[in-house]
């Protein structure tokens, strides 16, 4: 059956590429409608302060203002936005809760105009006590960055997420935590006591990170006549959808978003985040309004949840786990966003993909006066896995173990549970283990430092997908998908399925994607989920058009339709020759015109009934060098196995990898947002310093795996964020073997490392 | 030197091959005057710090940053843009390389880095994989973690030098 | 965002001292002008270009020094033959500045005017004995790089004065440039040169401190890293604490210093 494959499996050249190296590409920044106006946000100048007055009218005397919006103009919309817990604020309602806050939005004829009459509206405060950490969130009496509760979405997928306070909750008095989630199963404590070994990693810290996809966060939105039409950078526009209808309390039908190129995503375009500004900018002036973000702005919109973890691990004699336990705090900042799934991922995933017989994981989420985190590329994973794979390194060097020989000895074997009563792994974690060993060892030196890393993510990717395929007279195909090409290569992988399961030429096929107004629904662009349950819709929809196609040819010839098969390319009549598509659809309608339609739907039902529908893995392994005199910590080798299934587009798969674990290597080595007080001090690109060129690695080996072992499409699995999760595990690691000392934090800077080489205390005292 | 005291000036500058003429206001950036004023919207912004390189572009064949540079300082002078690299049809071999080593995913940054890649290759012809580290470290890729970057500047230097390409 | 201001175009340079001043500030590539105006750190209401001013962009030889205008760029210096010759770890050091936009556009005038205090320039410049040639309506003066930067972001330049030169005696000083550099400027950058005229063995140490410092000796022997390390006064950020600065720079001292015995000279 494979060999018979022709259009998926081999490297085709991405159909997208072609438009973005000519400038031709059409991203949300390009796309300004006629008669647009250009929007500026006023931002707020404390962490935490009452607004005592907003004074506009020498802003509004700036010569092409149009309007000046602020949160008292909302009272008839539903003013605030959030997909779990919709307590995020579109204009700071009462107070402002973390600096860089949107509290105005200026709206003019240009943006020079904007820009000049925001810096002139004055924003009065009162300040308040501010909470920048989660340790001072949740001291006793600490202030409160919520002192209201609020009604929990009634999506079913993110009910259970949304047992934080609401106002339906168990009516217990507010505190800063946002969320919790515990995990537990065995009997921890008595095994803990039998222990031939416990090892533990106490509080260790994964930074706060921004995905800095290169373009920033923009909208254009246009409300009129009763229909608000946006098109923005979201990678998720069916669930911007959903956030949009209800501020505006408009029906889903009057709402269209559409999402053209993103310029990266990487989880932190997830869900909704300018749309709603764009969106009352227009709804206050009856225009087209446009809202670019910079870079600063970008970060104060979304960052990544740091992570404090202890972590403790009981082993018996043989290295085995008999049991571990986690305790994980999370910094969310100002609002929930996206974090309640943030920790429950990362409790899910903190213990790794190894046979643990007795869990306790335990997990908060806290709100703090910083701003507000979200999705970030394998979100949970990194953080988890940092502590988690530390602590079994730690384990191993006690034990008198290698890296791999431990990994070996607890790893879930194929078809095991992770998570009780979930899908068992779908993947051959043993198989990886030893195509990484080969790599790393291979090249190994007499003074290698290596570090490997192992994750295993229940993908937060709910079936719910459809797709639709257009059969052209002509013979040409239309594929329509709501998943978003932000960079990950979904619109050539997706009609390379659609030309594989029609049998019809690559190039036949054209694909249109996320436009909720125009297009099918697809639930998100997140997870790594597209291959596996857009392209099963796909599939699907495939399917459809080709039983009407042989209904249409059974009517067409009279013949029953058992005597017509379904052949590549068309459909066959015993051995006449083949009568393609195009053929039939206009005999049938009797006329060079008409179109067949196949619809496509998933849902947890069959194959992707147990969740998670499939796991993504994460195997990686660096071996690296430090400078003794300077800490700088070099990356001799790269190795990462993607355990993919089947990969349809390997050059692809192989790109998203090195990708991935490039942006891991920057949280692991470079990257951290900094607060000093109430302000970020470091919200710029010279200063959050991600991965250079002059940064690679001497040697890359990306492999990739295919074992048929998913449920997508061909036995496809997500890829594309695995080689992220365990990067910074795999590199602290490393370095513990460099220096002889255990890290308790990442990004591993020059500094921090030549600290903790020299037992030198993590900053200069007083 | 008569113009002072104006806001703006109208620049006439060969943009692309094509001379044009506009009245632009000093504060203008040449990022903003190219995508709003131009339409030549394939020139993108991302960290306005000169760090990142997505706006690169060729002032008189040399690079700058076109979110930090006048776009009134472009008069009389010839821009390269991202939109004048390919002929017709017929893609530049930078061009054709970036997309044969899937040297880009999103394709965000593509633009400043194919404009960097012009540059050194009419610097530096047979630039060596140092060579091209060097003189591209100041462009920031998210998605590809650069190797195919540097593969595709190589092969497209090899075919460039292959085909006697100017 | 830019705010609104006048641009002057003068194309000669008497034209160019009538229009400096307070309010009316020169530029050539603007790379760092132009992102203080857009942190509003800076709000000119007048800029005078001096991109048509062909003097200001020359390279020559003059008896014993090497003259080189304040417009001439990075890549312009790195690439010149004549500075090669004469100079060649000021020509090595200016291809490693920035990066490769900023070394099209950027000047060493604007470069030292500016006195961003982790300049790889004024390092440099210090070690080879420079001097500033400034000029106003009033007249000239010369100033040492040591005489000219006063303090971060301030130099002894009046608003009304021009940095038109920049003038290094040659033969120029030879030796190494090493800097630690984790992000876009240097945490600590050592320079150690020999040179013919006074004491042969000169150190300059830039980036960690407010303003480059020199130490000149008549052997290397005389210098000892550790209390160079202990006398300097590093500036704490993001790049390194006080602490790990003092260590580097007394890394670098010896590496610098080590190399430069053995006879390794960059350019």
């Amino acid at each position: 059956m494979s060999d018979q494959r022709t259009q998926v499996g081999v490297p085709v050249l991405r159909r997208d590429l072609y438009a973005k190296v000519t400038g031709a590409a059409t991203y949300t920044v390009d796309v300004s409608p006629p008669g647009t106006l250009h929007a500026k946000v006023v931002r707020s100048s404390h962490a935490h302060a009452r607004i005592t007055r907003i004074e506009r009218d020498a802003a509004l005397a700036t010569p092409g203002v149009v309007g000046i919006v602020v949160a008292e103009d909302l009272k008839d919309l539903f003013p605030r936005f959030g997909h779990i817990v919709p307590d995020h604020c579109i204009l700071a309602i009462g107070k402002v809760r973390y600096y860089g806050e949107p509290v105005a939005l200026v709206v003019a004829e240009s943006l020079f105009a904007a820009e000049d009459a925001a810096a002139a509206v004055e924003v009065h405060y009162e300040e308040l006590d501010a909470v920048m950490t989660a340790g001072d969130a949740l001291a006793d009496g600490a202030p409160l960055v919520h002192e209201e509760f609020y009604r929990a979405a009634t999506d079913e997928s993110f009910a259970a997420m949304a047992a934080a306070p609401t106002e339906d909750g168990d009516g217990g008095a507010r505190d800063n935590v946002a969320h919790t989630v515990e995990l537990e199963w065995g009997d921890v404590d008595a095994a803990f006591a039998d222990a031939h070994l416990v090892v533990e990693n106490e509080r260790v810290h994964y930074p706060m990170l921004y995905a800095y996809a290169m373009e920033p966060y923009n909208a254009v939105a246009d409300f009129r006549d009763g229909r608000l039409h946006v098109t923005s950078t979201a990678q998720h526009p069916f669930m911007v959808r959903t956030d949009l209808a209800r501020i505006f309390d408009l029906p889903l039908s009057r709402v269209r978003v559409e999402v053209p190129y993103l310029g990266g995503g990487y989880g932190s375009k997830s869900y909704t985040k300018v749309e709603p500004l764009a969106a009352i900018g227009s709804w206050a002036t009856g225009r087209p309004v446009k809202l670019v973000l910079d870079v600063e702005e970008s970060i104060y919109t979304t960052r990544a949840d740091s992570a404090d973890v202890t972590v403790r691990s009981a082993f018996d004699a043989e290295g085995r786990i008999i049991a571990r336990e986690f305790d994980v705090v999370l910094d969310s900042g100002a609002y929930a966003d996206n974090s309640p799934l943030v920790l429950a991922k990362t409790v899910n995933r903190c213990f790794g993909p190894y046979r643990v017989p007795n869990l306790r994981a335990r997990g908060r989420s806290v709100y703090t006066n910083t701003s507000p985190a979200s999705s970030y590329r394998g979100f949970g994973a990194p953080q988890g896995s940092l502590p988690g794979e530390l602590n079994i390194e730690k384990a191993a060097a006690e034990l008198g173990l290698d890296s791999f020989e431990i990994r070996r000895r607890n790893l879930v074997r194929p078809g095991e549970e992770i998570l009780r009563g979930k899908r068992g792994i779908d993947a051959d974690l043993l198989g990886d283990l030893e195509m990484l060993a080969n790599s790393l060892q291979s090249h190994a030196r007499e003074d290698s430092a290596i570090g490997i890393g192992f994750t295993a993510s229940d993908a937060g990717a709910f079936p719910v997908s459809t797709a639709q395929i257009r059969l052209q007279v002509d013979g040409s195909v239309l594929v329509l998908s709501g998943s978003t090409e932000m960079g990950q290569g979904s619109e050539s992988a997706l009609a390379q399925i659609a030309a594989e399961e029609l049998g019809v030429p690559l190039d036949a096929v054209s694909v249109a994607q996320s436009d909720t107004g125009t297009g099918p629904y697809e639930r998100t662009t997140g997870a790594s989920r597209t291959t596996t349950l857009a392209g099963l819709a796909l599939q699907r929809a495939c399917t459809e058009a080709k039983q009407k196609v042989v209904a249409m040819a059974a009517e067409v010839f009279g013949l029953p339709e058992a005597d017509i098969a379904s052949v590549p390319g068309g459909v066959q009549v015993a051995d006449r020759p083949r009568v393609p598509f195009g053929e039939v659809i206009s005999r049938w309608f009797g006329a060079a015109a008409g179109e067949v339609t196949g619809v496509g739907l998933v849902r947890r039902e069959g194959v992707t009934q147990k969740m998670p529908p499939f796991w993504e893995v994460g195997v990686v392994g660096v071996d690296v060098e430090v400078d003794p005199d300077t800490g700088a910590v070099k990356v001799r080798q790269l190795a990462t196995v993607a355990d993919v299934g089947f990969a349809i587009n390997p050059r692809a798969v192989e790109g998203q990898d090195l990708g991935a674990a490039t942006q891991g290597l920057g949280g692991a080595l470079f990257e951290e947002l900094i607060y000093d007080g109430p302000q970020l001090v470091n919200p710029n690109m010279v200063e959050y310093r991600v991965p250079r060129m002059q940064d690679l690695a001497e040697r890359i080996d990306t492999m990739i795996a295919e074992r048929g072992d998913g449920v997508g499409p061909y036995g496809a699995k997500g890829a594309g964020e695995g080689t992220l999760n365990p990067m910074a595990a795999a590199v602290a690691g490393a370095v513990a073997k460099a220096i002889g000392r255990w890290p308790t934090r990442v990004p591993l800077t020059p500094e921090r490392v030549w600290r903790l080489m020299n037992d030198l205390p993590e900053e200069d005292g007083e | 030197m008569a113009d002072g005291g104006e806001l703006g000036r109208t620049v006439r500058a060969n943009v692309n091959g094509t001379e044009v003429s506009r009245y632009v206001a000093n504060r203008s950036t040449l990022a903003q005057f190219l995508r709003d004023d131009l339409g030549l919207t394939g020139t993108k912004v991302s960290c306005e710090l000169q760090v990142c390189g997505v706006c690169s572009v060729l002032v008189d064949g040399s690079p700058v940053s076109a979110c930090t540079y006048l776009a009134v300082d472009i008069d009389g002078r010839k821009v390269e843009t991202v939109e004048g690299l390919a002929d017709g049809d017929t893609l530049h071999p930078l061009q054709q390389a970036f997309v044969e080593e899937f040297a880009l995913q999103c394709g965000f940054c593509t633009p400043g880095f194919l404009m960097m890649s012009v540059a050194l290759l009419r610097r530096n012809p047979d630039p060596s994989e140092e060579d091209v580290k060097e003189y591209l470290d100041g462009n920031i890729c998210r998605c590809t973690g650069y190797r195919p970057i540097v593969e595709a500047v190589q092969l497209a230097a090899t075919r460039m030098r292959e085909d006697g390409h100017v | 965002m830019l705010g609104t201001f006048t641009v002057s175009r003068p194309t000669e340079l008497g034209q160019a001292l009538d229009l400096i001043g307070e309010e009316s500030l020169a530029y050539w590539g603007g790379t760092e002008l132009f992102l203080a105006m857009k942190m509003q750190l800076l709000m000119p209401g007048n800029l005078v270009d001096l991109k048509g001013i062909p003097q200001l962009r020359e390279i020559r030889m003059s008896g014993d020094e090497l003259v080189i205008g304040a417009g001439t760029t990075h890549d312009e210096i790195a690439t010149d033959p004549g500075v090669r010759g004469a100079a060649g770890l000021l020509s090595s050091v200016t291809s490693r500045v920035g990066n490769s936009r900023v070394r099209a556009q950027g000047t060493i005038g604007g470069n030292l005017c500016f006195a961003e205090p982790r300049s790889d320039l004024a390092t440099v410049l210090l070690a080879l004995d420079a001097m500033v040639q400034l000029q106003s309506s009033s007249g000239e003066r010369r100033l040492s790089i040591t005489e000219f930067l006063l303090g971060p972001y301030w130099t002894a330049r009046e608003p009304e004065e021009l940095l038109v030169a920049v003038c290094v005696p040659i033969p120029a000083a030879t030796g190494v440039y090493l800097k630690f550099q984790f992000t876009e400027r240097p945490s600590v950058a050592v320079t150690a040169v020999v040179s013919d005229g006074g004491q042969p063995c000169r150190l300059a140490i830039g980036a960690v401190a407010d303003v480059p410092a020199l130490h000149t000796a008549e052997s290397w022997d005389e210098f000892d890293a550790a209390s160079i390390a202990a006398g300097i006064e590093p500036v704490p950020d993001l790049t390194g604490s006080v602490t790990y600065k003092r260590h580097l720079t007394e890394v670098l001292v010896k590496k610098a210093i080590a190399a430069v015995r053995a006879g390794e000279r960059d350019g």
